[in-house]
């Protein structure tokens, strides 16, 4: 009854599925899998039995890592916009109407947007029995592996589905989702990799089940609600955020704008008119618009971070402060996550809320409108962003190691900078060259993991199936700013024996570093990949910002953004 | 103050508008009529600057909209069709924020603001968030920010559309006031009576193309063709149907009851001679009356091709 004949499900199977491009996706997808297989297939298999295990093994995991980020990464995407989707389109209102039943209008939901992750995975079937037919891999681990990937798929599609229904924005509701999916992700990861096999079978066979039905029952449970009875939104889902009711009834942290630091990123309301001289656009951004799509999500970012900054700070800066570099990526991992949320939207929504024409009468410049729009973005993201430093701070001042070397944290707050403004203009870029802000905001991730995350992942590989030289493989990762945050010397290690040998012996050349970088065509000259990684971004982010402007001025200066 | 020159404007092979020439003086109010989707808005839109023609050329106050949209942008104020409103502010902020986006000097600001608020009393909202507005009220503070910087040219998109009765004959009573204040106004709708009252000249557009254009009379006049008058009798409605059958220039004559409808084709001289048969026929005359012809008639005419 649920399944058949649901015509929220058919209706979407229909529109997705029907589509070239979820042809083209998948295509791709798998031939870049079986290309990695192809790279990595063991050389002269014939002779080297062991050999070949081991490096099933690798590739197996590899395999079941990337498979697991995908649809951590993935199933936000198709499943976080399924309601806000309808809230947007204002068909919301008509779909509750209707006599469907909420958990028809949920199962529906939820299959279609898992139904392409779960052909995604499926096809790479074929792939994974070929590294079976390497051995040295069990066909129960197999089947494990394919568990917990339908497990997360399940419960992360479950947790977007949830945003998406307490959300008005699918920008909200998919950073939110992310926020909380991540952290799960690398933590069930984490528990799922141990060596000791038993463990992990106990884990992922009797823990992770259980535990999974049980947040699936309590997440239908609560969406199920929401769309039984929603919020009242008024007459044609106008609704006024009103803010001193927020702050009464917020559960959690309430922003307060007269307070350090809230202020910072949401500036109070002026009681009067502006000065003259104000840029309007920056002014309206920051002022008016922050809170438009309410508080909660705002709220909800900054708890679950600070939330997970605590663990991390104990862990990474405290009992083991030679991993401070960790640290600071957790605080670019929260920026490229929340950065794009609020420049992906910034040109996109004035035109999903039909403002643009009225903006592009006025007498502003589309250069005015765009810096405008950069600024308040990246002021936000910055100081969203900063808040999670202060544990840095705390850790300086109170451990010796960190501090005898405390130039560096210069360096990470640099490289933290960097990527605040790397992340927004991206963002803005994408929100030029799109015309909704979903479409923008996937994109910008996009953009963001090929140049963050994706070098490192190509190194990793590189590394565990080639033998190209470590501090050559290091040249590619200088768009990515984690690797630049873990080449940074911050830690200095206590006297060691290896060394004082470097030290003594002269005539001994130490091993190729792979934090540092040799400069072709000097003889020999390195940098540190920092030291790059900061020097290559601020012409990249002027190319990234004047494809904006040009992408702004042709799109709609001149053409009028006409529907 | 506004002209149109050959404005062509294709979407892909697809015809918006089909070279269309418009000329409206210092002072006019232009009615723009049509149906959906006839071509209003594409023609509005390149007069605002925000639409590049496919070919052919526009100026306001002078200025060329292709050319030069900075100083059209200055001297026009745009209401579009469909606008939204920016979340989280309020009405005054509203104002001031466009206020600053047209360069206004913040020492004229309070005052202008005040006096925009008044003139579309808006003032008891001032400080209400634009967002829950109702639609009439979004209608009046759209009209209100086209006015902050005072433009000599006022370019309406269906400023009435969406309105219930009451608001609509409020829109009405400020296009006449803004009419007042001397300003050139272009509005489009596409329903005629709501333009009839108060509008200098009409232009009339179907599929892009403009069929008809001009001051209310000669319009009219153009409808001579079609004068329909209205006679109501007191006795033998069939006899002075009869008699009015046979004269020249009558159409066609209907009775019903003691009303007759003729449809008639003349002169004023004509109508005067038509009556007085009447009454010397002693079919006691009760009323005797042109049927005015309303816009909505002249357009289902016009859009028929019976003038043109
Ligand atoms: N961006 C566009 N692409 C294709 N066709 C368009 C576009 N904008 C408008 N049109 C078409 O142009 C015609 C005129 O539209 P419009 O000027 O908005 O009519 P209206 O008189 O109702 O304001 C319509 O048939 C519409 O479908
Ligand atoms: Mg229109």
């Amino acid at each position: 009854m649920i399944f058949r004949d649901n015509p929220v499900l058919s209706r979407e199977l229909l529109v997705n599925l029907r589509s070239p491009r979820a042809f083209v996706l998948q295509l791709l997808y798998v031939s870049f899998l079986g290309l990695m297989v192809y790279f990595a297939w063991p050389a002269g298999a014939a002779g080297a039995k062991q050999v070949s295990a081991g490096a099933a093994t690798r590739l197996f995991d590899l395999f079941f890592l990337g498979q697991f980020f995908l649809v951590a990464l993935v199933a936000p995407t198709f499943a976080s916009g399924s309601i806000t989707g309808e809230k947007e389109r204002k068909t919301y209102e008509m779909l509750l109407a209707s006599p469907l039943d909420p958990s028809r209008i949920l199962v529906g939901k939820l299959l279609s947007s898992l139904t392409y992750l779960v052909i995604l995975i499926i096809s790479t079937l074929p792939l994974m029995i070929l590294c079976f037919l390497l051995g040295g891999i069990l066909l129960s681990e197999i089947g494990r592996a394919y568990l917990l990937l339908i497990l997360a798929a399940g419960t992360f599609g479950l947790l977007s589905i949830a945003c998406s229904s307490y959300f008005r924005r699918t920008s909200s509701a998919l950073v939110v989702s992310y926020l909380i999916i991540l952290p799960l992700a690398v933590a069930c990861i984490w528990i799922t990799r141990t060596d000791n096999m038993l463990f992990r079978d106990f884990v992922s066979m009797s823990v992770l089940p259980p535990w999974c039905l049980a947040i699936w029952t309590v997440l239908v449970i609560l969406i199920n609600r929401r769309l039984l009875r929603p919020p009242d939104v008024g007459s044609e889902g106008r609704d006024v955020v009103d803010e001193d009711q927020e702050m009464k009834y917020a559960i959690g942290v309430v922003i307060d704008r007269d307070l350090f630091p809230d202020k910072l990123f949401a500036p109070a309301k002026r009681l009067e008119l502006m000065p003259d001289g104000t840029n309007p656009v920056l002014d309206k951004e920051l002022r008016s618009e922050i809170f438009s799509q309410g508080t909660l999500m705002l709220r909800v970012v900054i708890q679950v971070s600070m939330l997970l900054s605590i663990p991390l700070m104990a862990a990474l800066l405290f009992l083991k402060p030679q991993n401070s570099g960790y640290y600071v990526c957790y605080v670019l991992t929260f920026n490229m996550l929340v950065g794009p949320v609020f420049s992906s939207g910034s040109i996109t929504q004035e035109r999903e809320r039909q403002t643009l024409a009225l903006l592009l009468t006025t007498l502003l410049t589309p250069g005015r409108i765009i810096i405008a729009k950069l600024a308040a973005a990246l002021r936000v993201s910055t100081v969203l962003t900063l808040l999670l430093c202060e544990q840095l701070l705390l850790a300086y001042g109170l451990i010796q190691e960190l501090r005898d070397r405390f130039w560096f944290l210069f360096v990470y707050l640099a490289i933290i900078l960097m990527t605040c403004l790397v992340t927004t203009t991206i963002g803005l870029m994408c929100s030029s060259l799109s015309r909704k802000t979903s479409v923008a905001m996937v994109m910008t991730y996009l953009v963001l993991l090929v140049l963050f995350a994706g070098p490192v992942g190509l190194v990793r590989f590189l590394e565990g199936f080639t033998n190209i030289r470590e501090d050559r493989l290091a040249a590619l990762t200088i768009t990515s700013p984690f690797s630049a945050a873990l080449s940074v010397p911050a830690y200095r290690a206590p006297f060691t024996l290896a060394a004082t040998s470097a030290a003594t012996n002269p005539s001994m050349l130490p091993p190729p570093d792979p934090n540092w970088i040799q400069l072709p065509f000097t003889n020999g000259w390195s940098v540190p990949v920092w030291l790059v990684f900061l020097a290559i971004y601020p012409p990249l982010c002027l190319g990234f910002f004047g494809i904006t402007y040009v992408a702004f001025w042709l799109r709609w200066w001149k053409a009028g953004g006409s529907a | 103050m506004i002209e149109v020159i050959h404005f062509t404007k294709r979407y892909g092979d697809f015809i918006a508008v089909d070279d269309l020439n418009l000329s409206i003086g210092r002072g006019e109010v232009f009615g723009f009529i049509g149906p959906n989707g006839a071509g209003k808005s594409t023609t509005i839109r390149f007069l605002a600057t925000l639409l590049r023609p496919t070919s052919g050329e526009g100026r306001v106050a002078g200025h060329s909209v292709v050319t030069d949209p900075m100083a059209v942008r200055r001297v026009i104020g745009f209401m579009p069709d469909d606008f939204g409103v920016y979340d989280g502010m309020k009405v005054w902020e509203f104002l001031d924020f466009f206020a600053v986006a047209y360069e206004i000097p913040r020492v004229q600001r309070k005052q202008i603001i005040g006096q925009v608020l008044e003139l579309l009393d808006l003032t008891h909202k001032r400080d209400d968030y634009v967002n829950g507005l109702s639609k009439g009220m979004k209608q009046r503070l759209c009209l209100a920010k086209t006015l902050v910087h005072d433009p000599p040219v006022l370019i309406l998109d269906e400023p009435a559309s969406g309105l219930d009765p009451r608001a609509r004959l409020e829109m009405k009573a400020l296009l006449n006031e803004l009419r007042g204040m001397g300003k050139t106004i272009l509005v489009s709708s596409h329903i005629l009576s709501e333009l009839a009252d108060f509008c200098t000249s009409i232009g009339i557009i179907e599929r892009g193309k403009l069929l008809a254009s001009g001051s209310i009379q000669e319009i009219q006049k153009r409808l001579r063709s079609h004068r329909v008058l209205r006679v109501r009798v007191l006795e033998a409605p069939e006899r002075a149907a009869e008699l009015l059958r046979a004269e020249e220039g009558i159409r066609s004559v209907e009775h019903y009851d003691h009303t007759i409808t003729a449809e008639f084709e003349g002169e004023d001289a004509d109508l005067s001679r038509l009556l007085n048969l009447l009454i010397g026929a002693g079919v006691g005359v009760l009323s005797f009356s042109e049927e005015p012809l309303s816009l909505e008639e002249a357009f289902m005419m016009i859009t028929k091709g019976i003038v043109n």
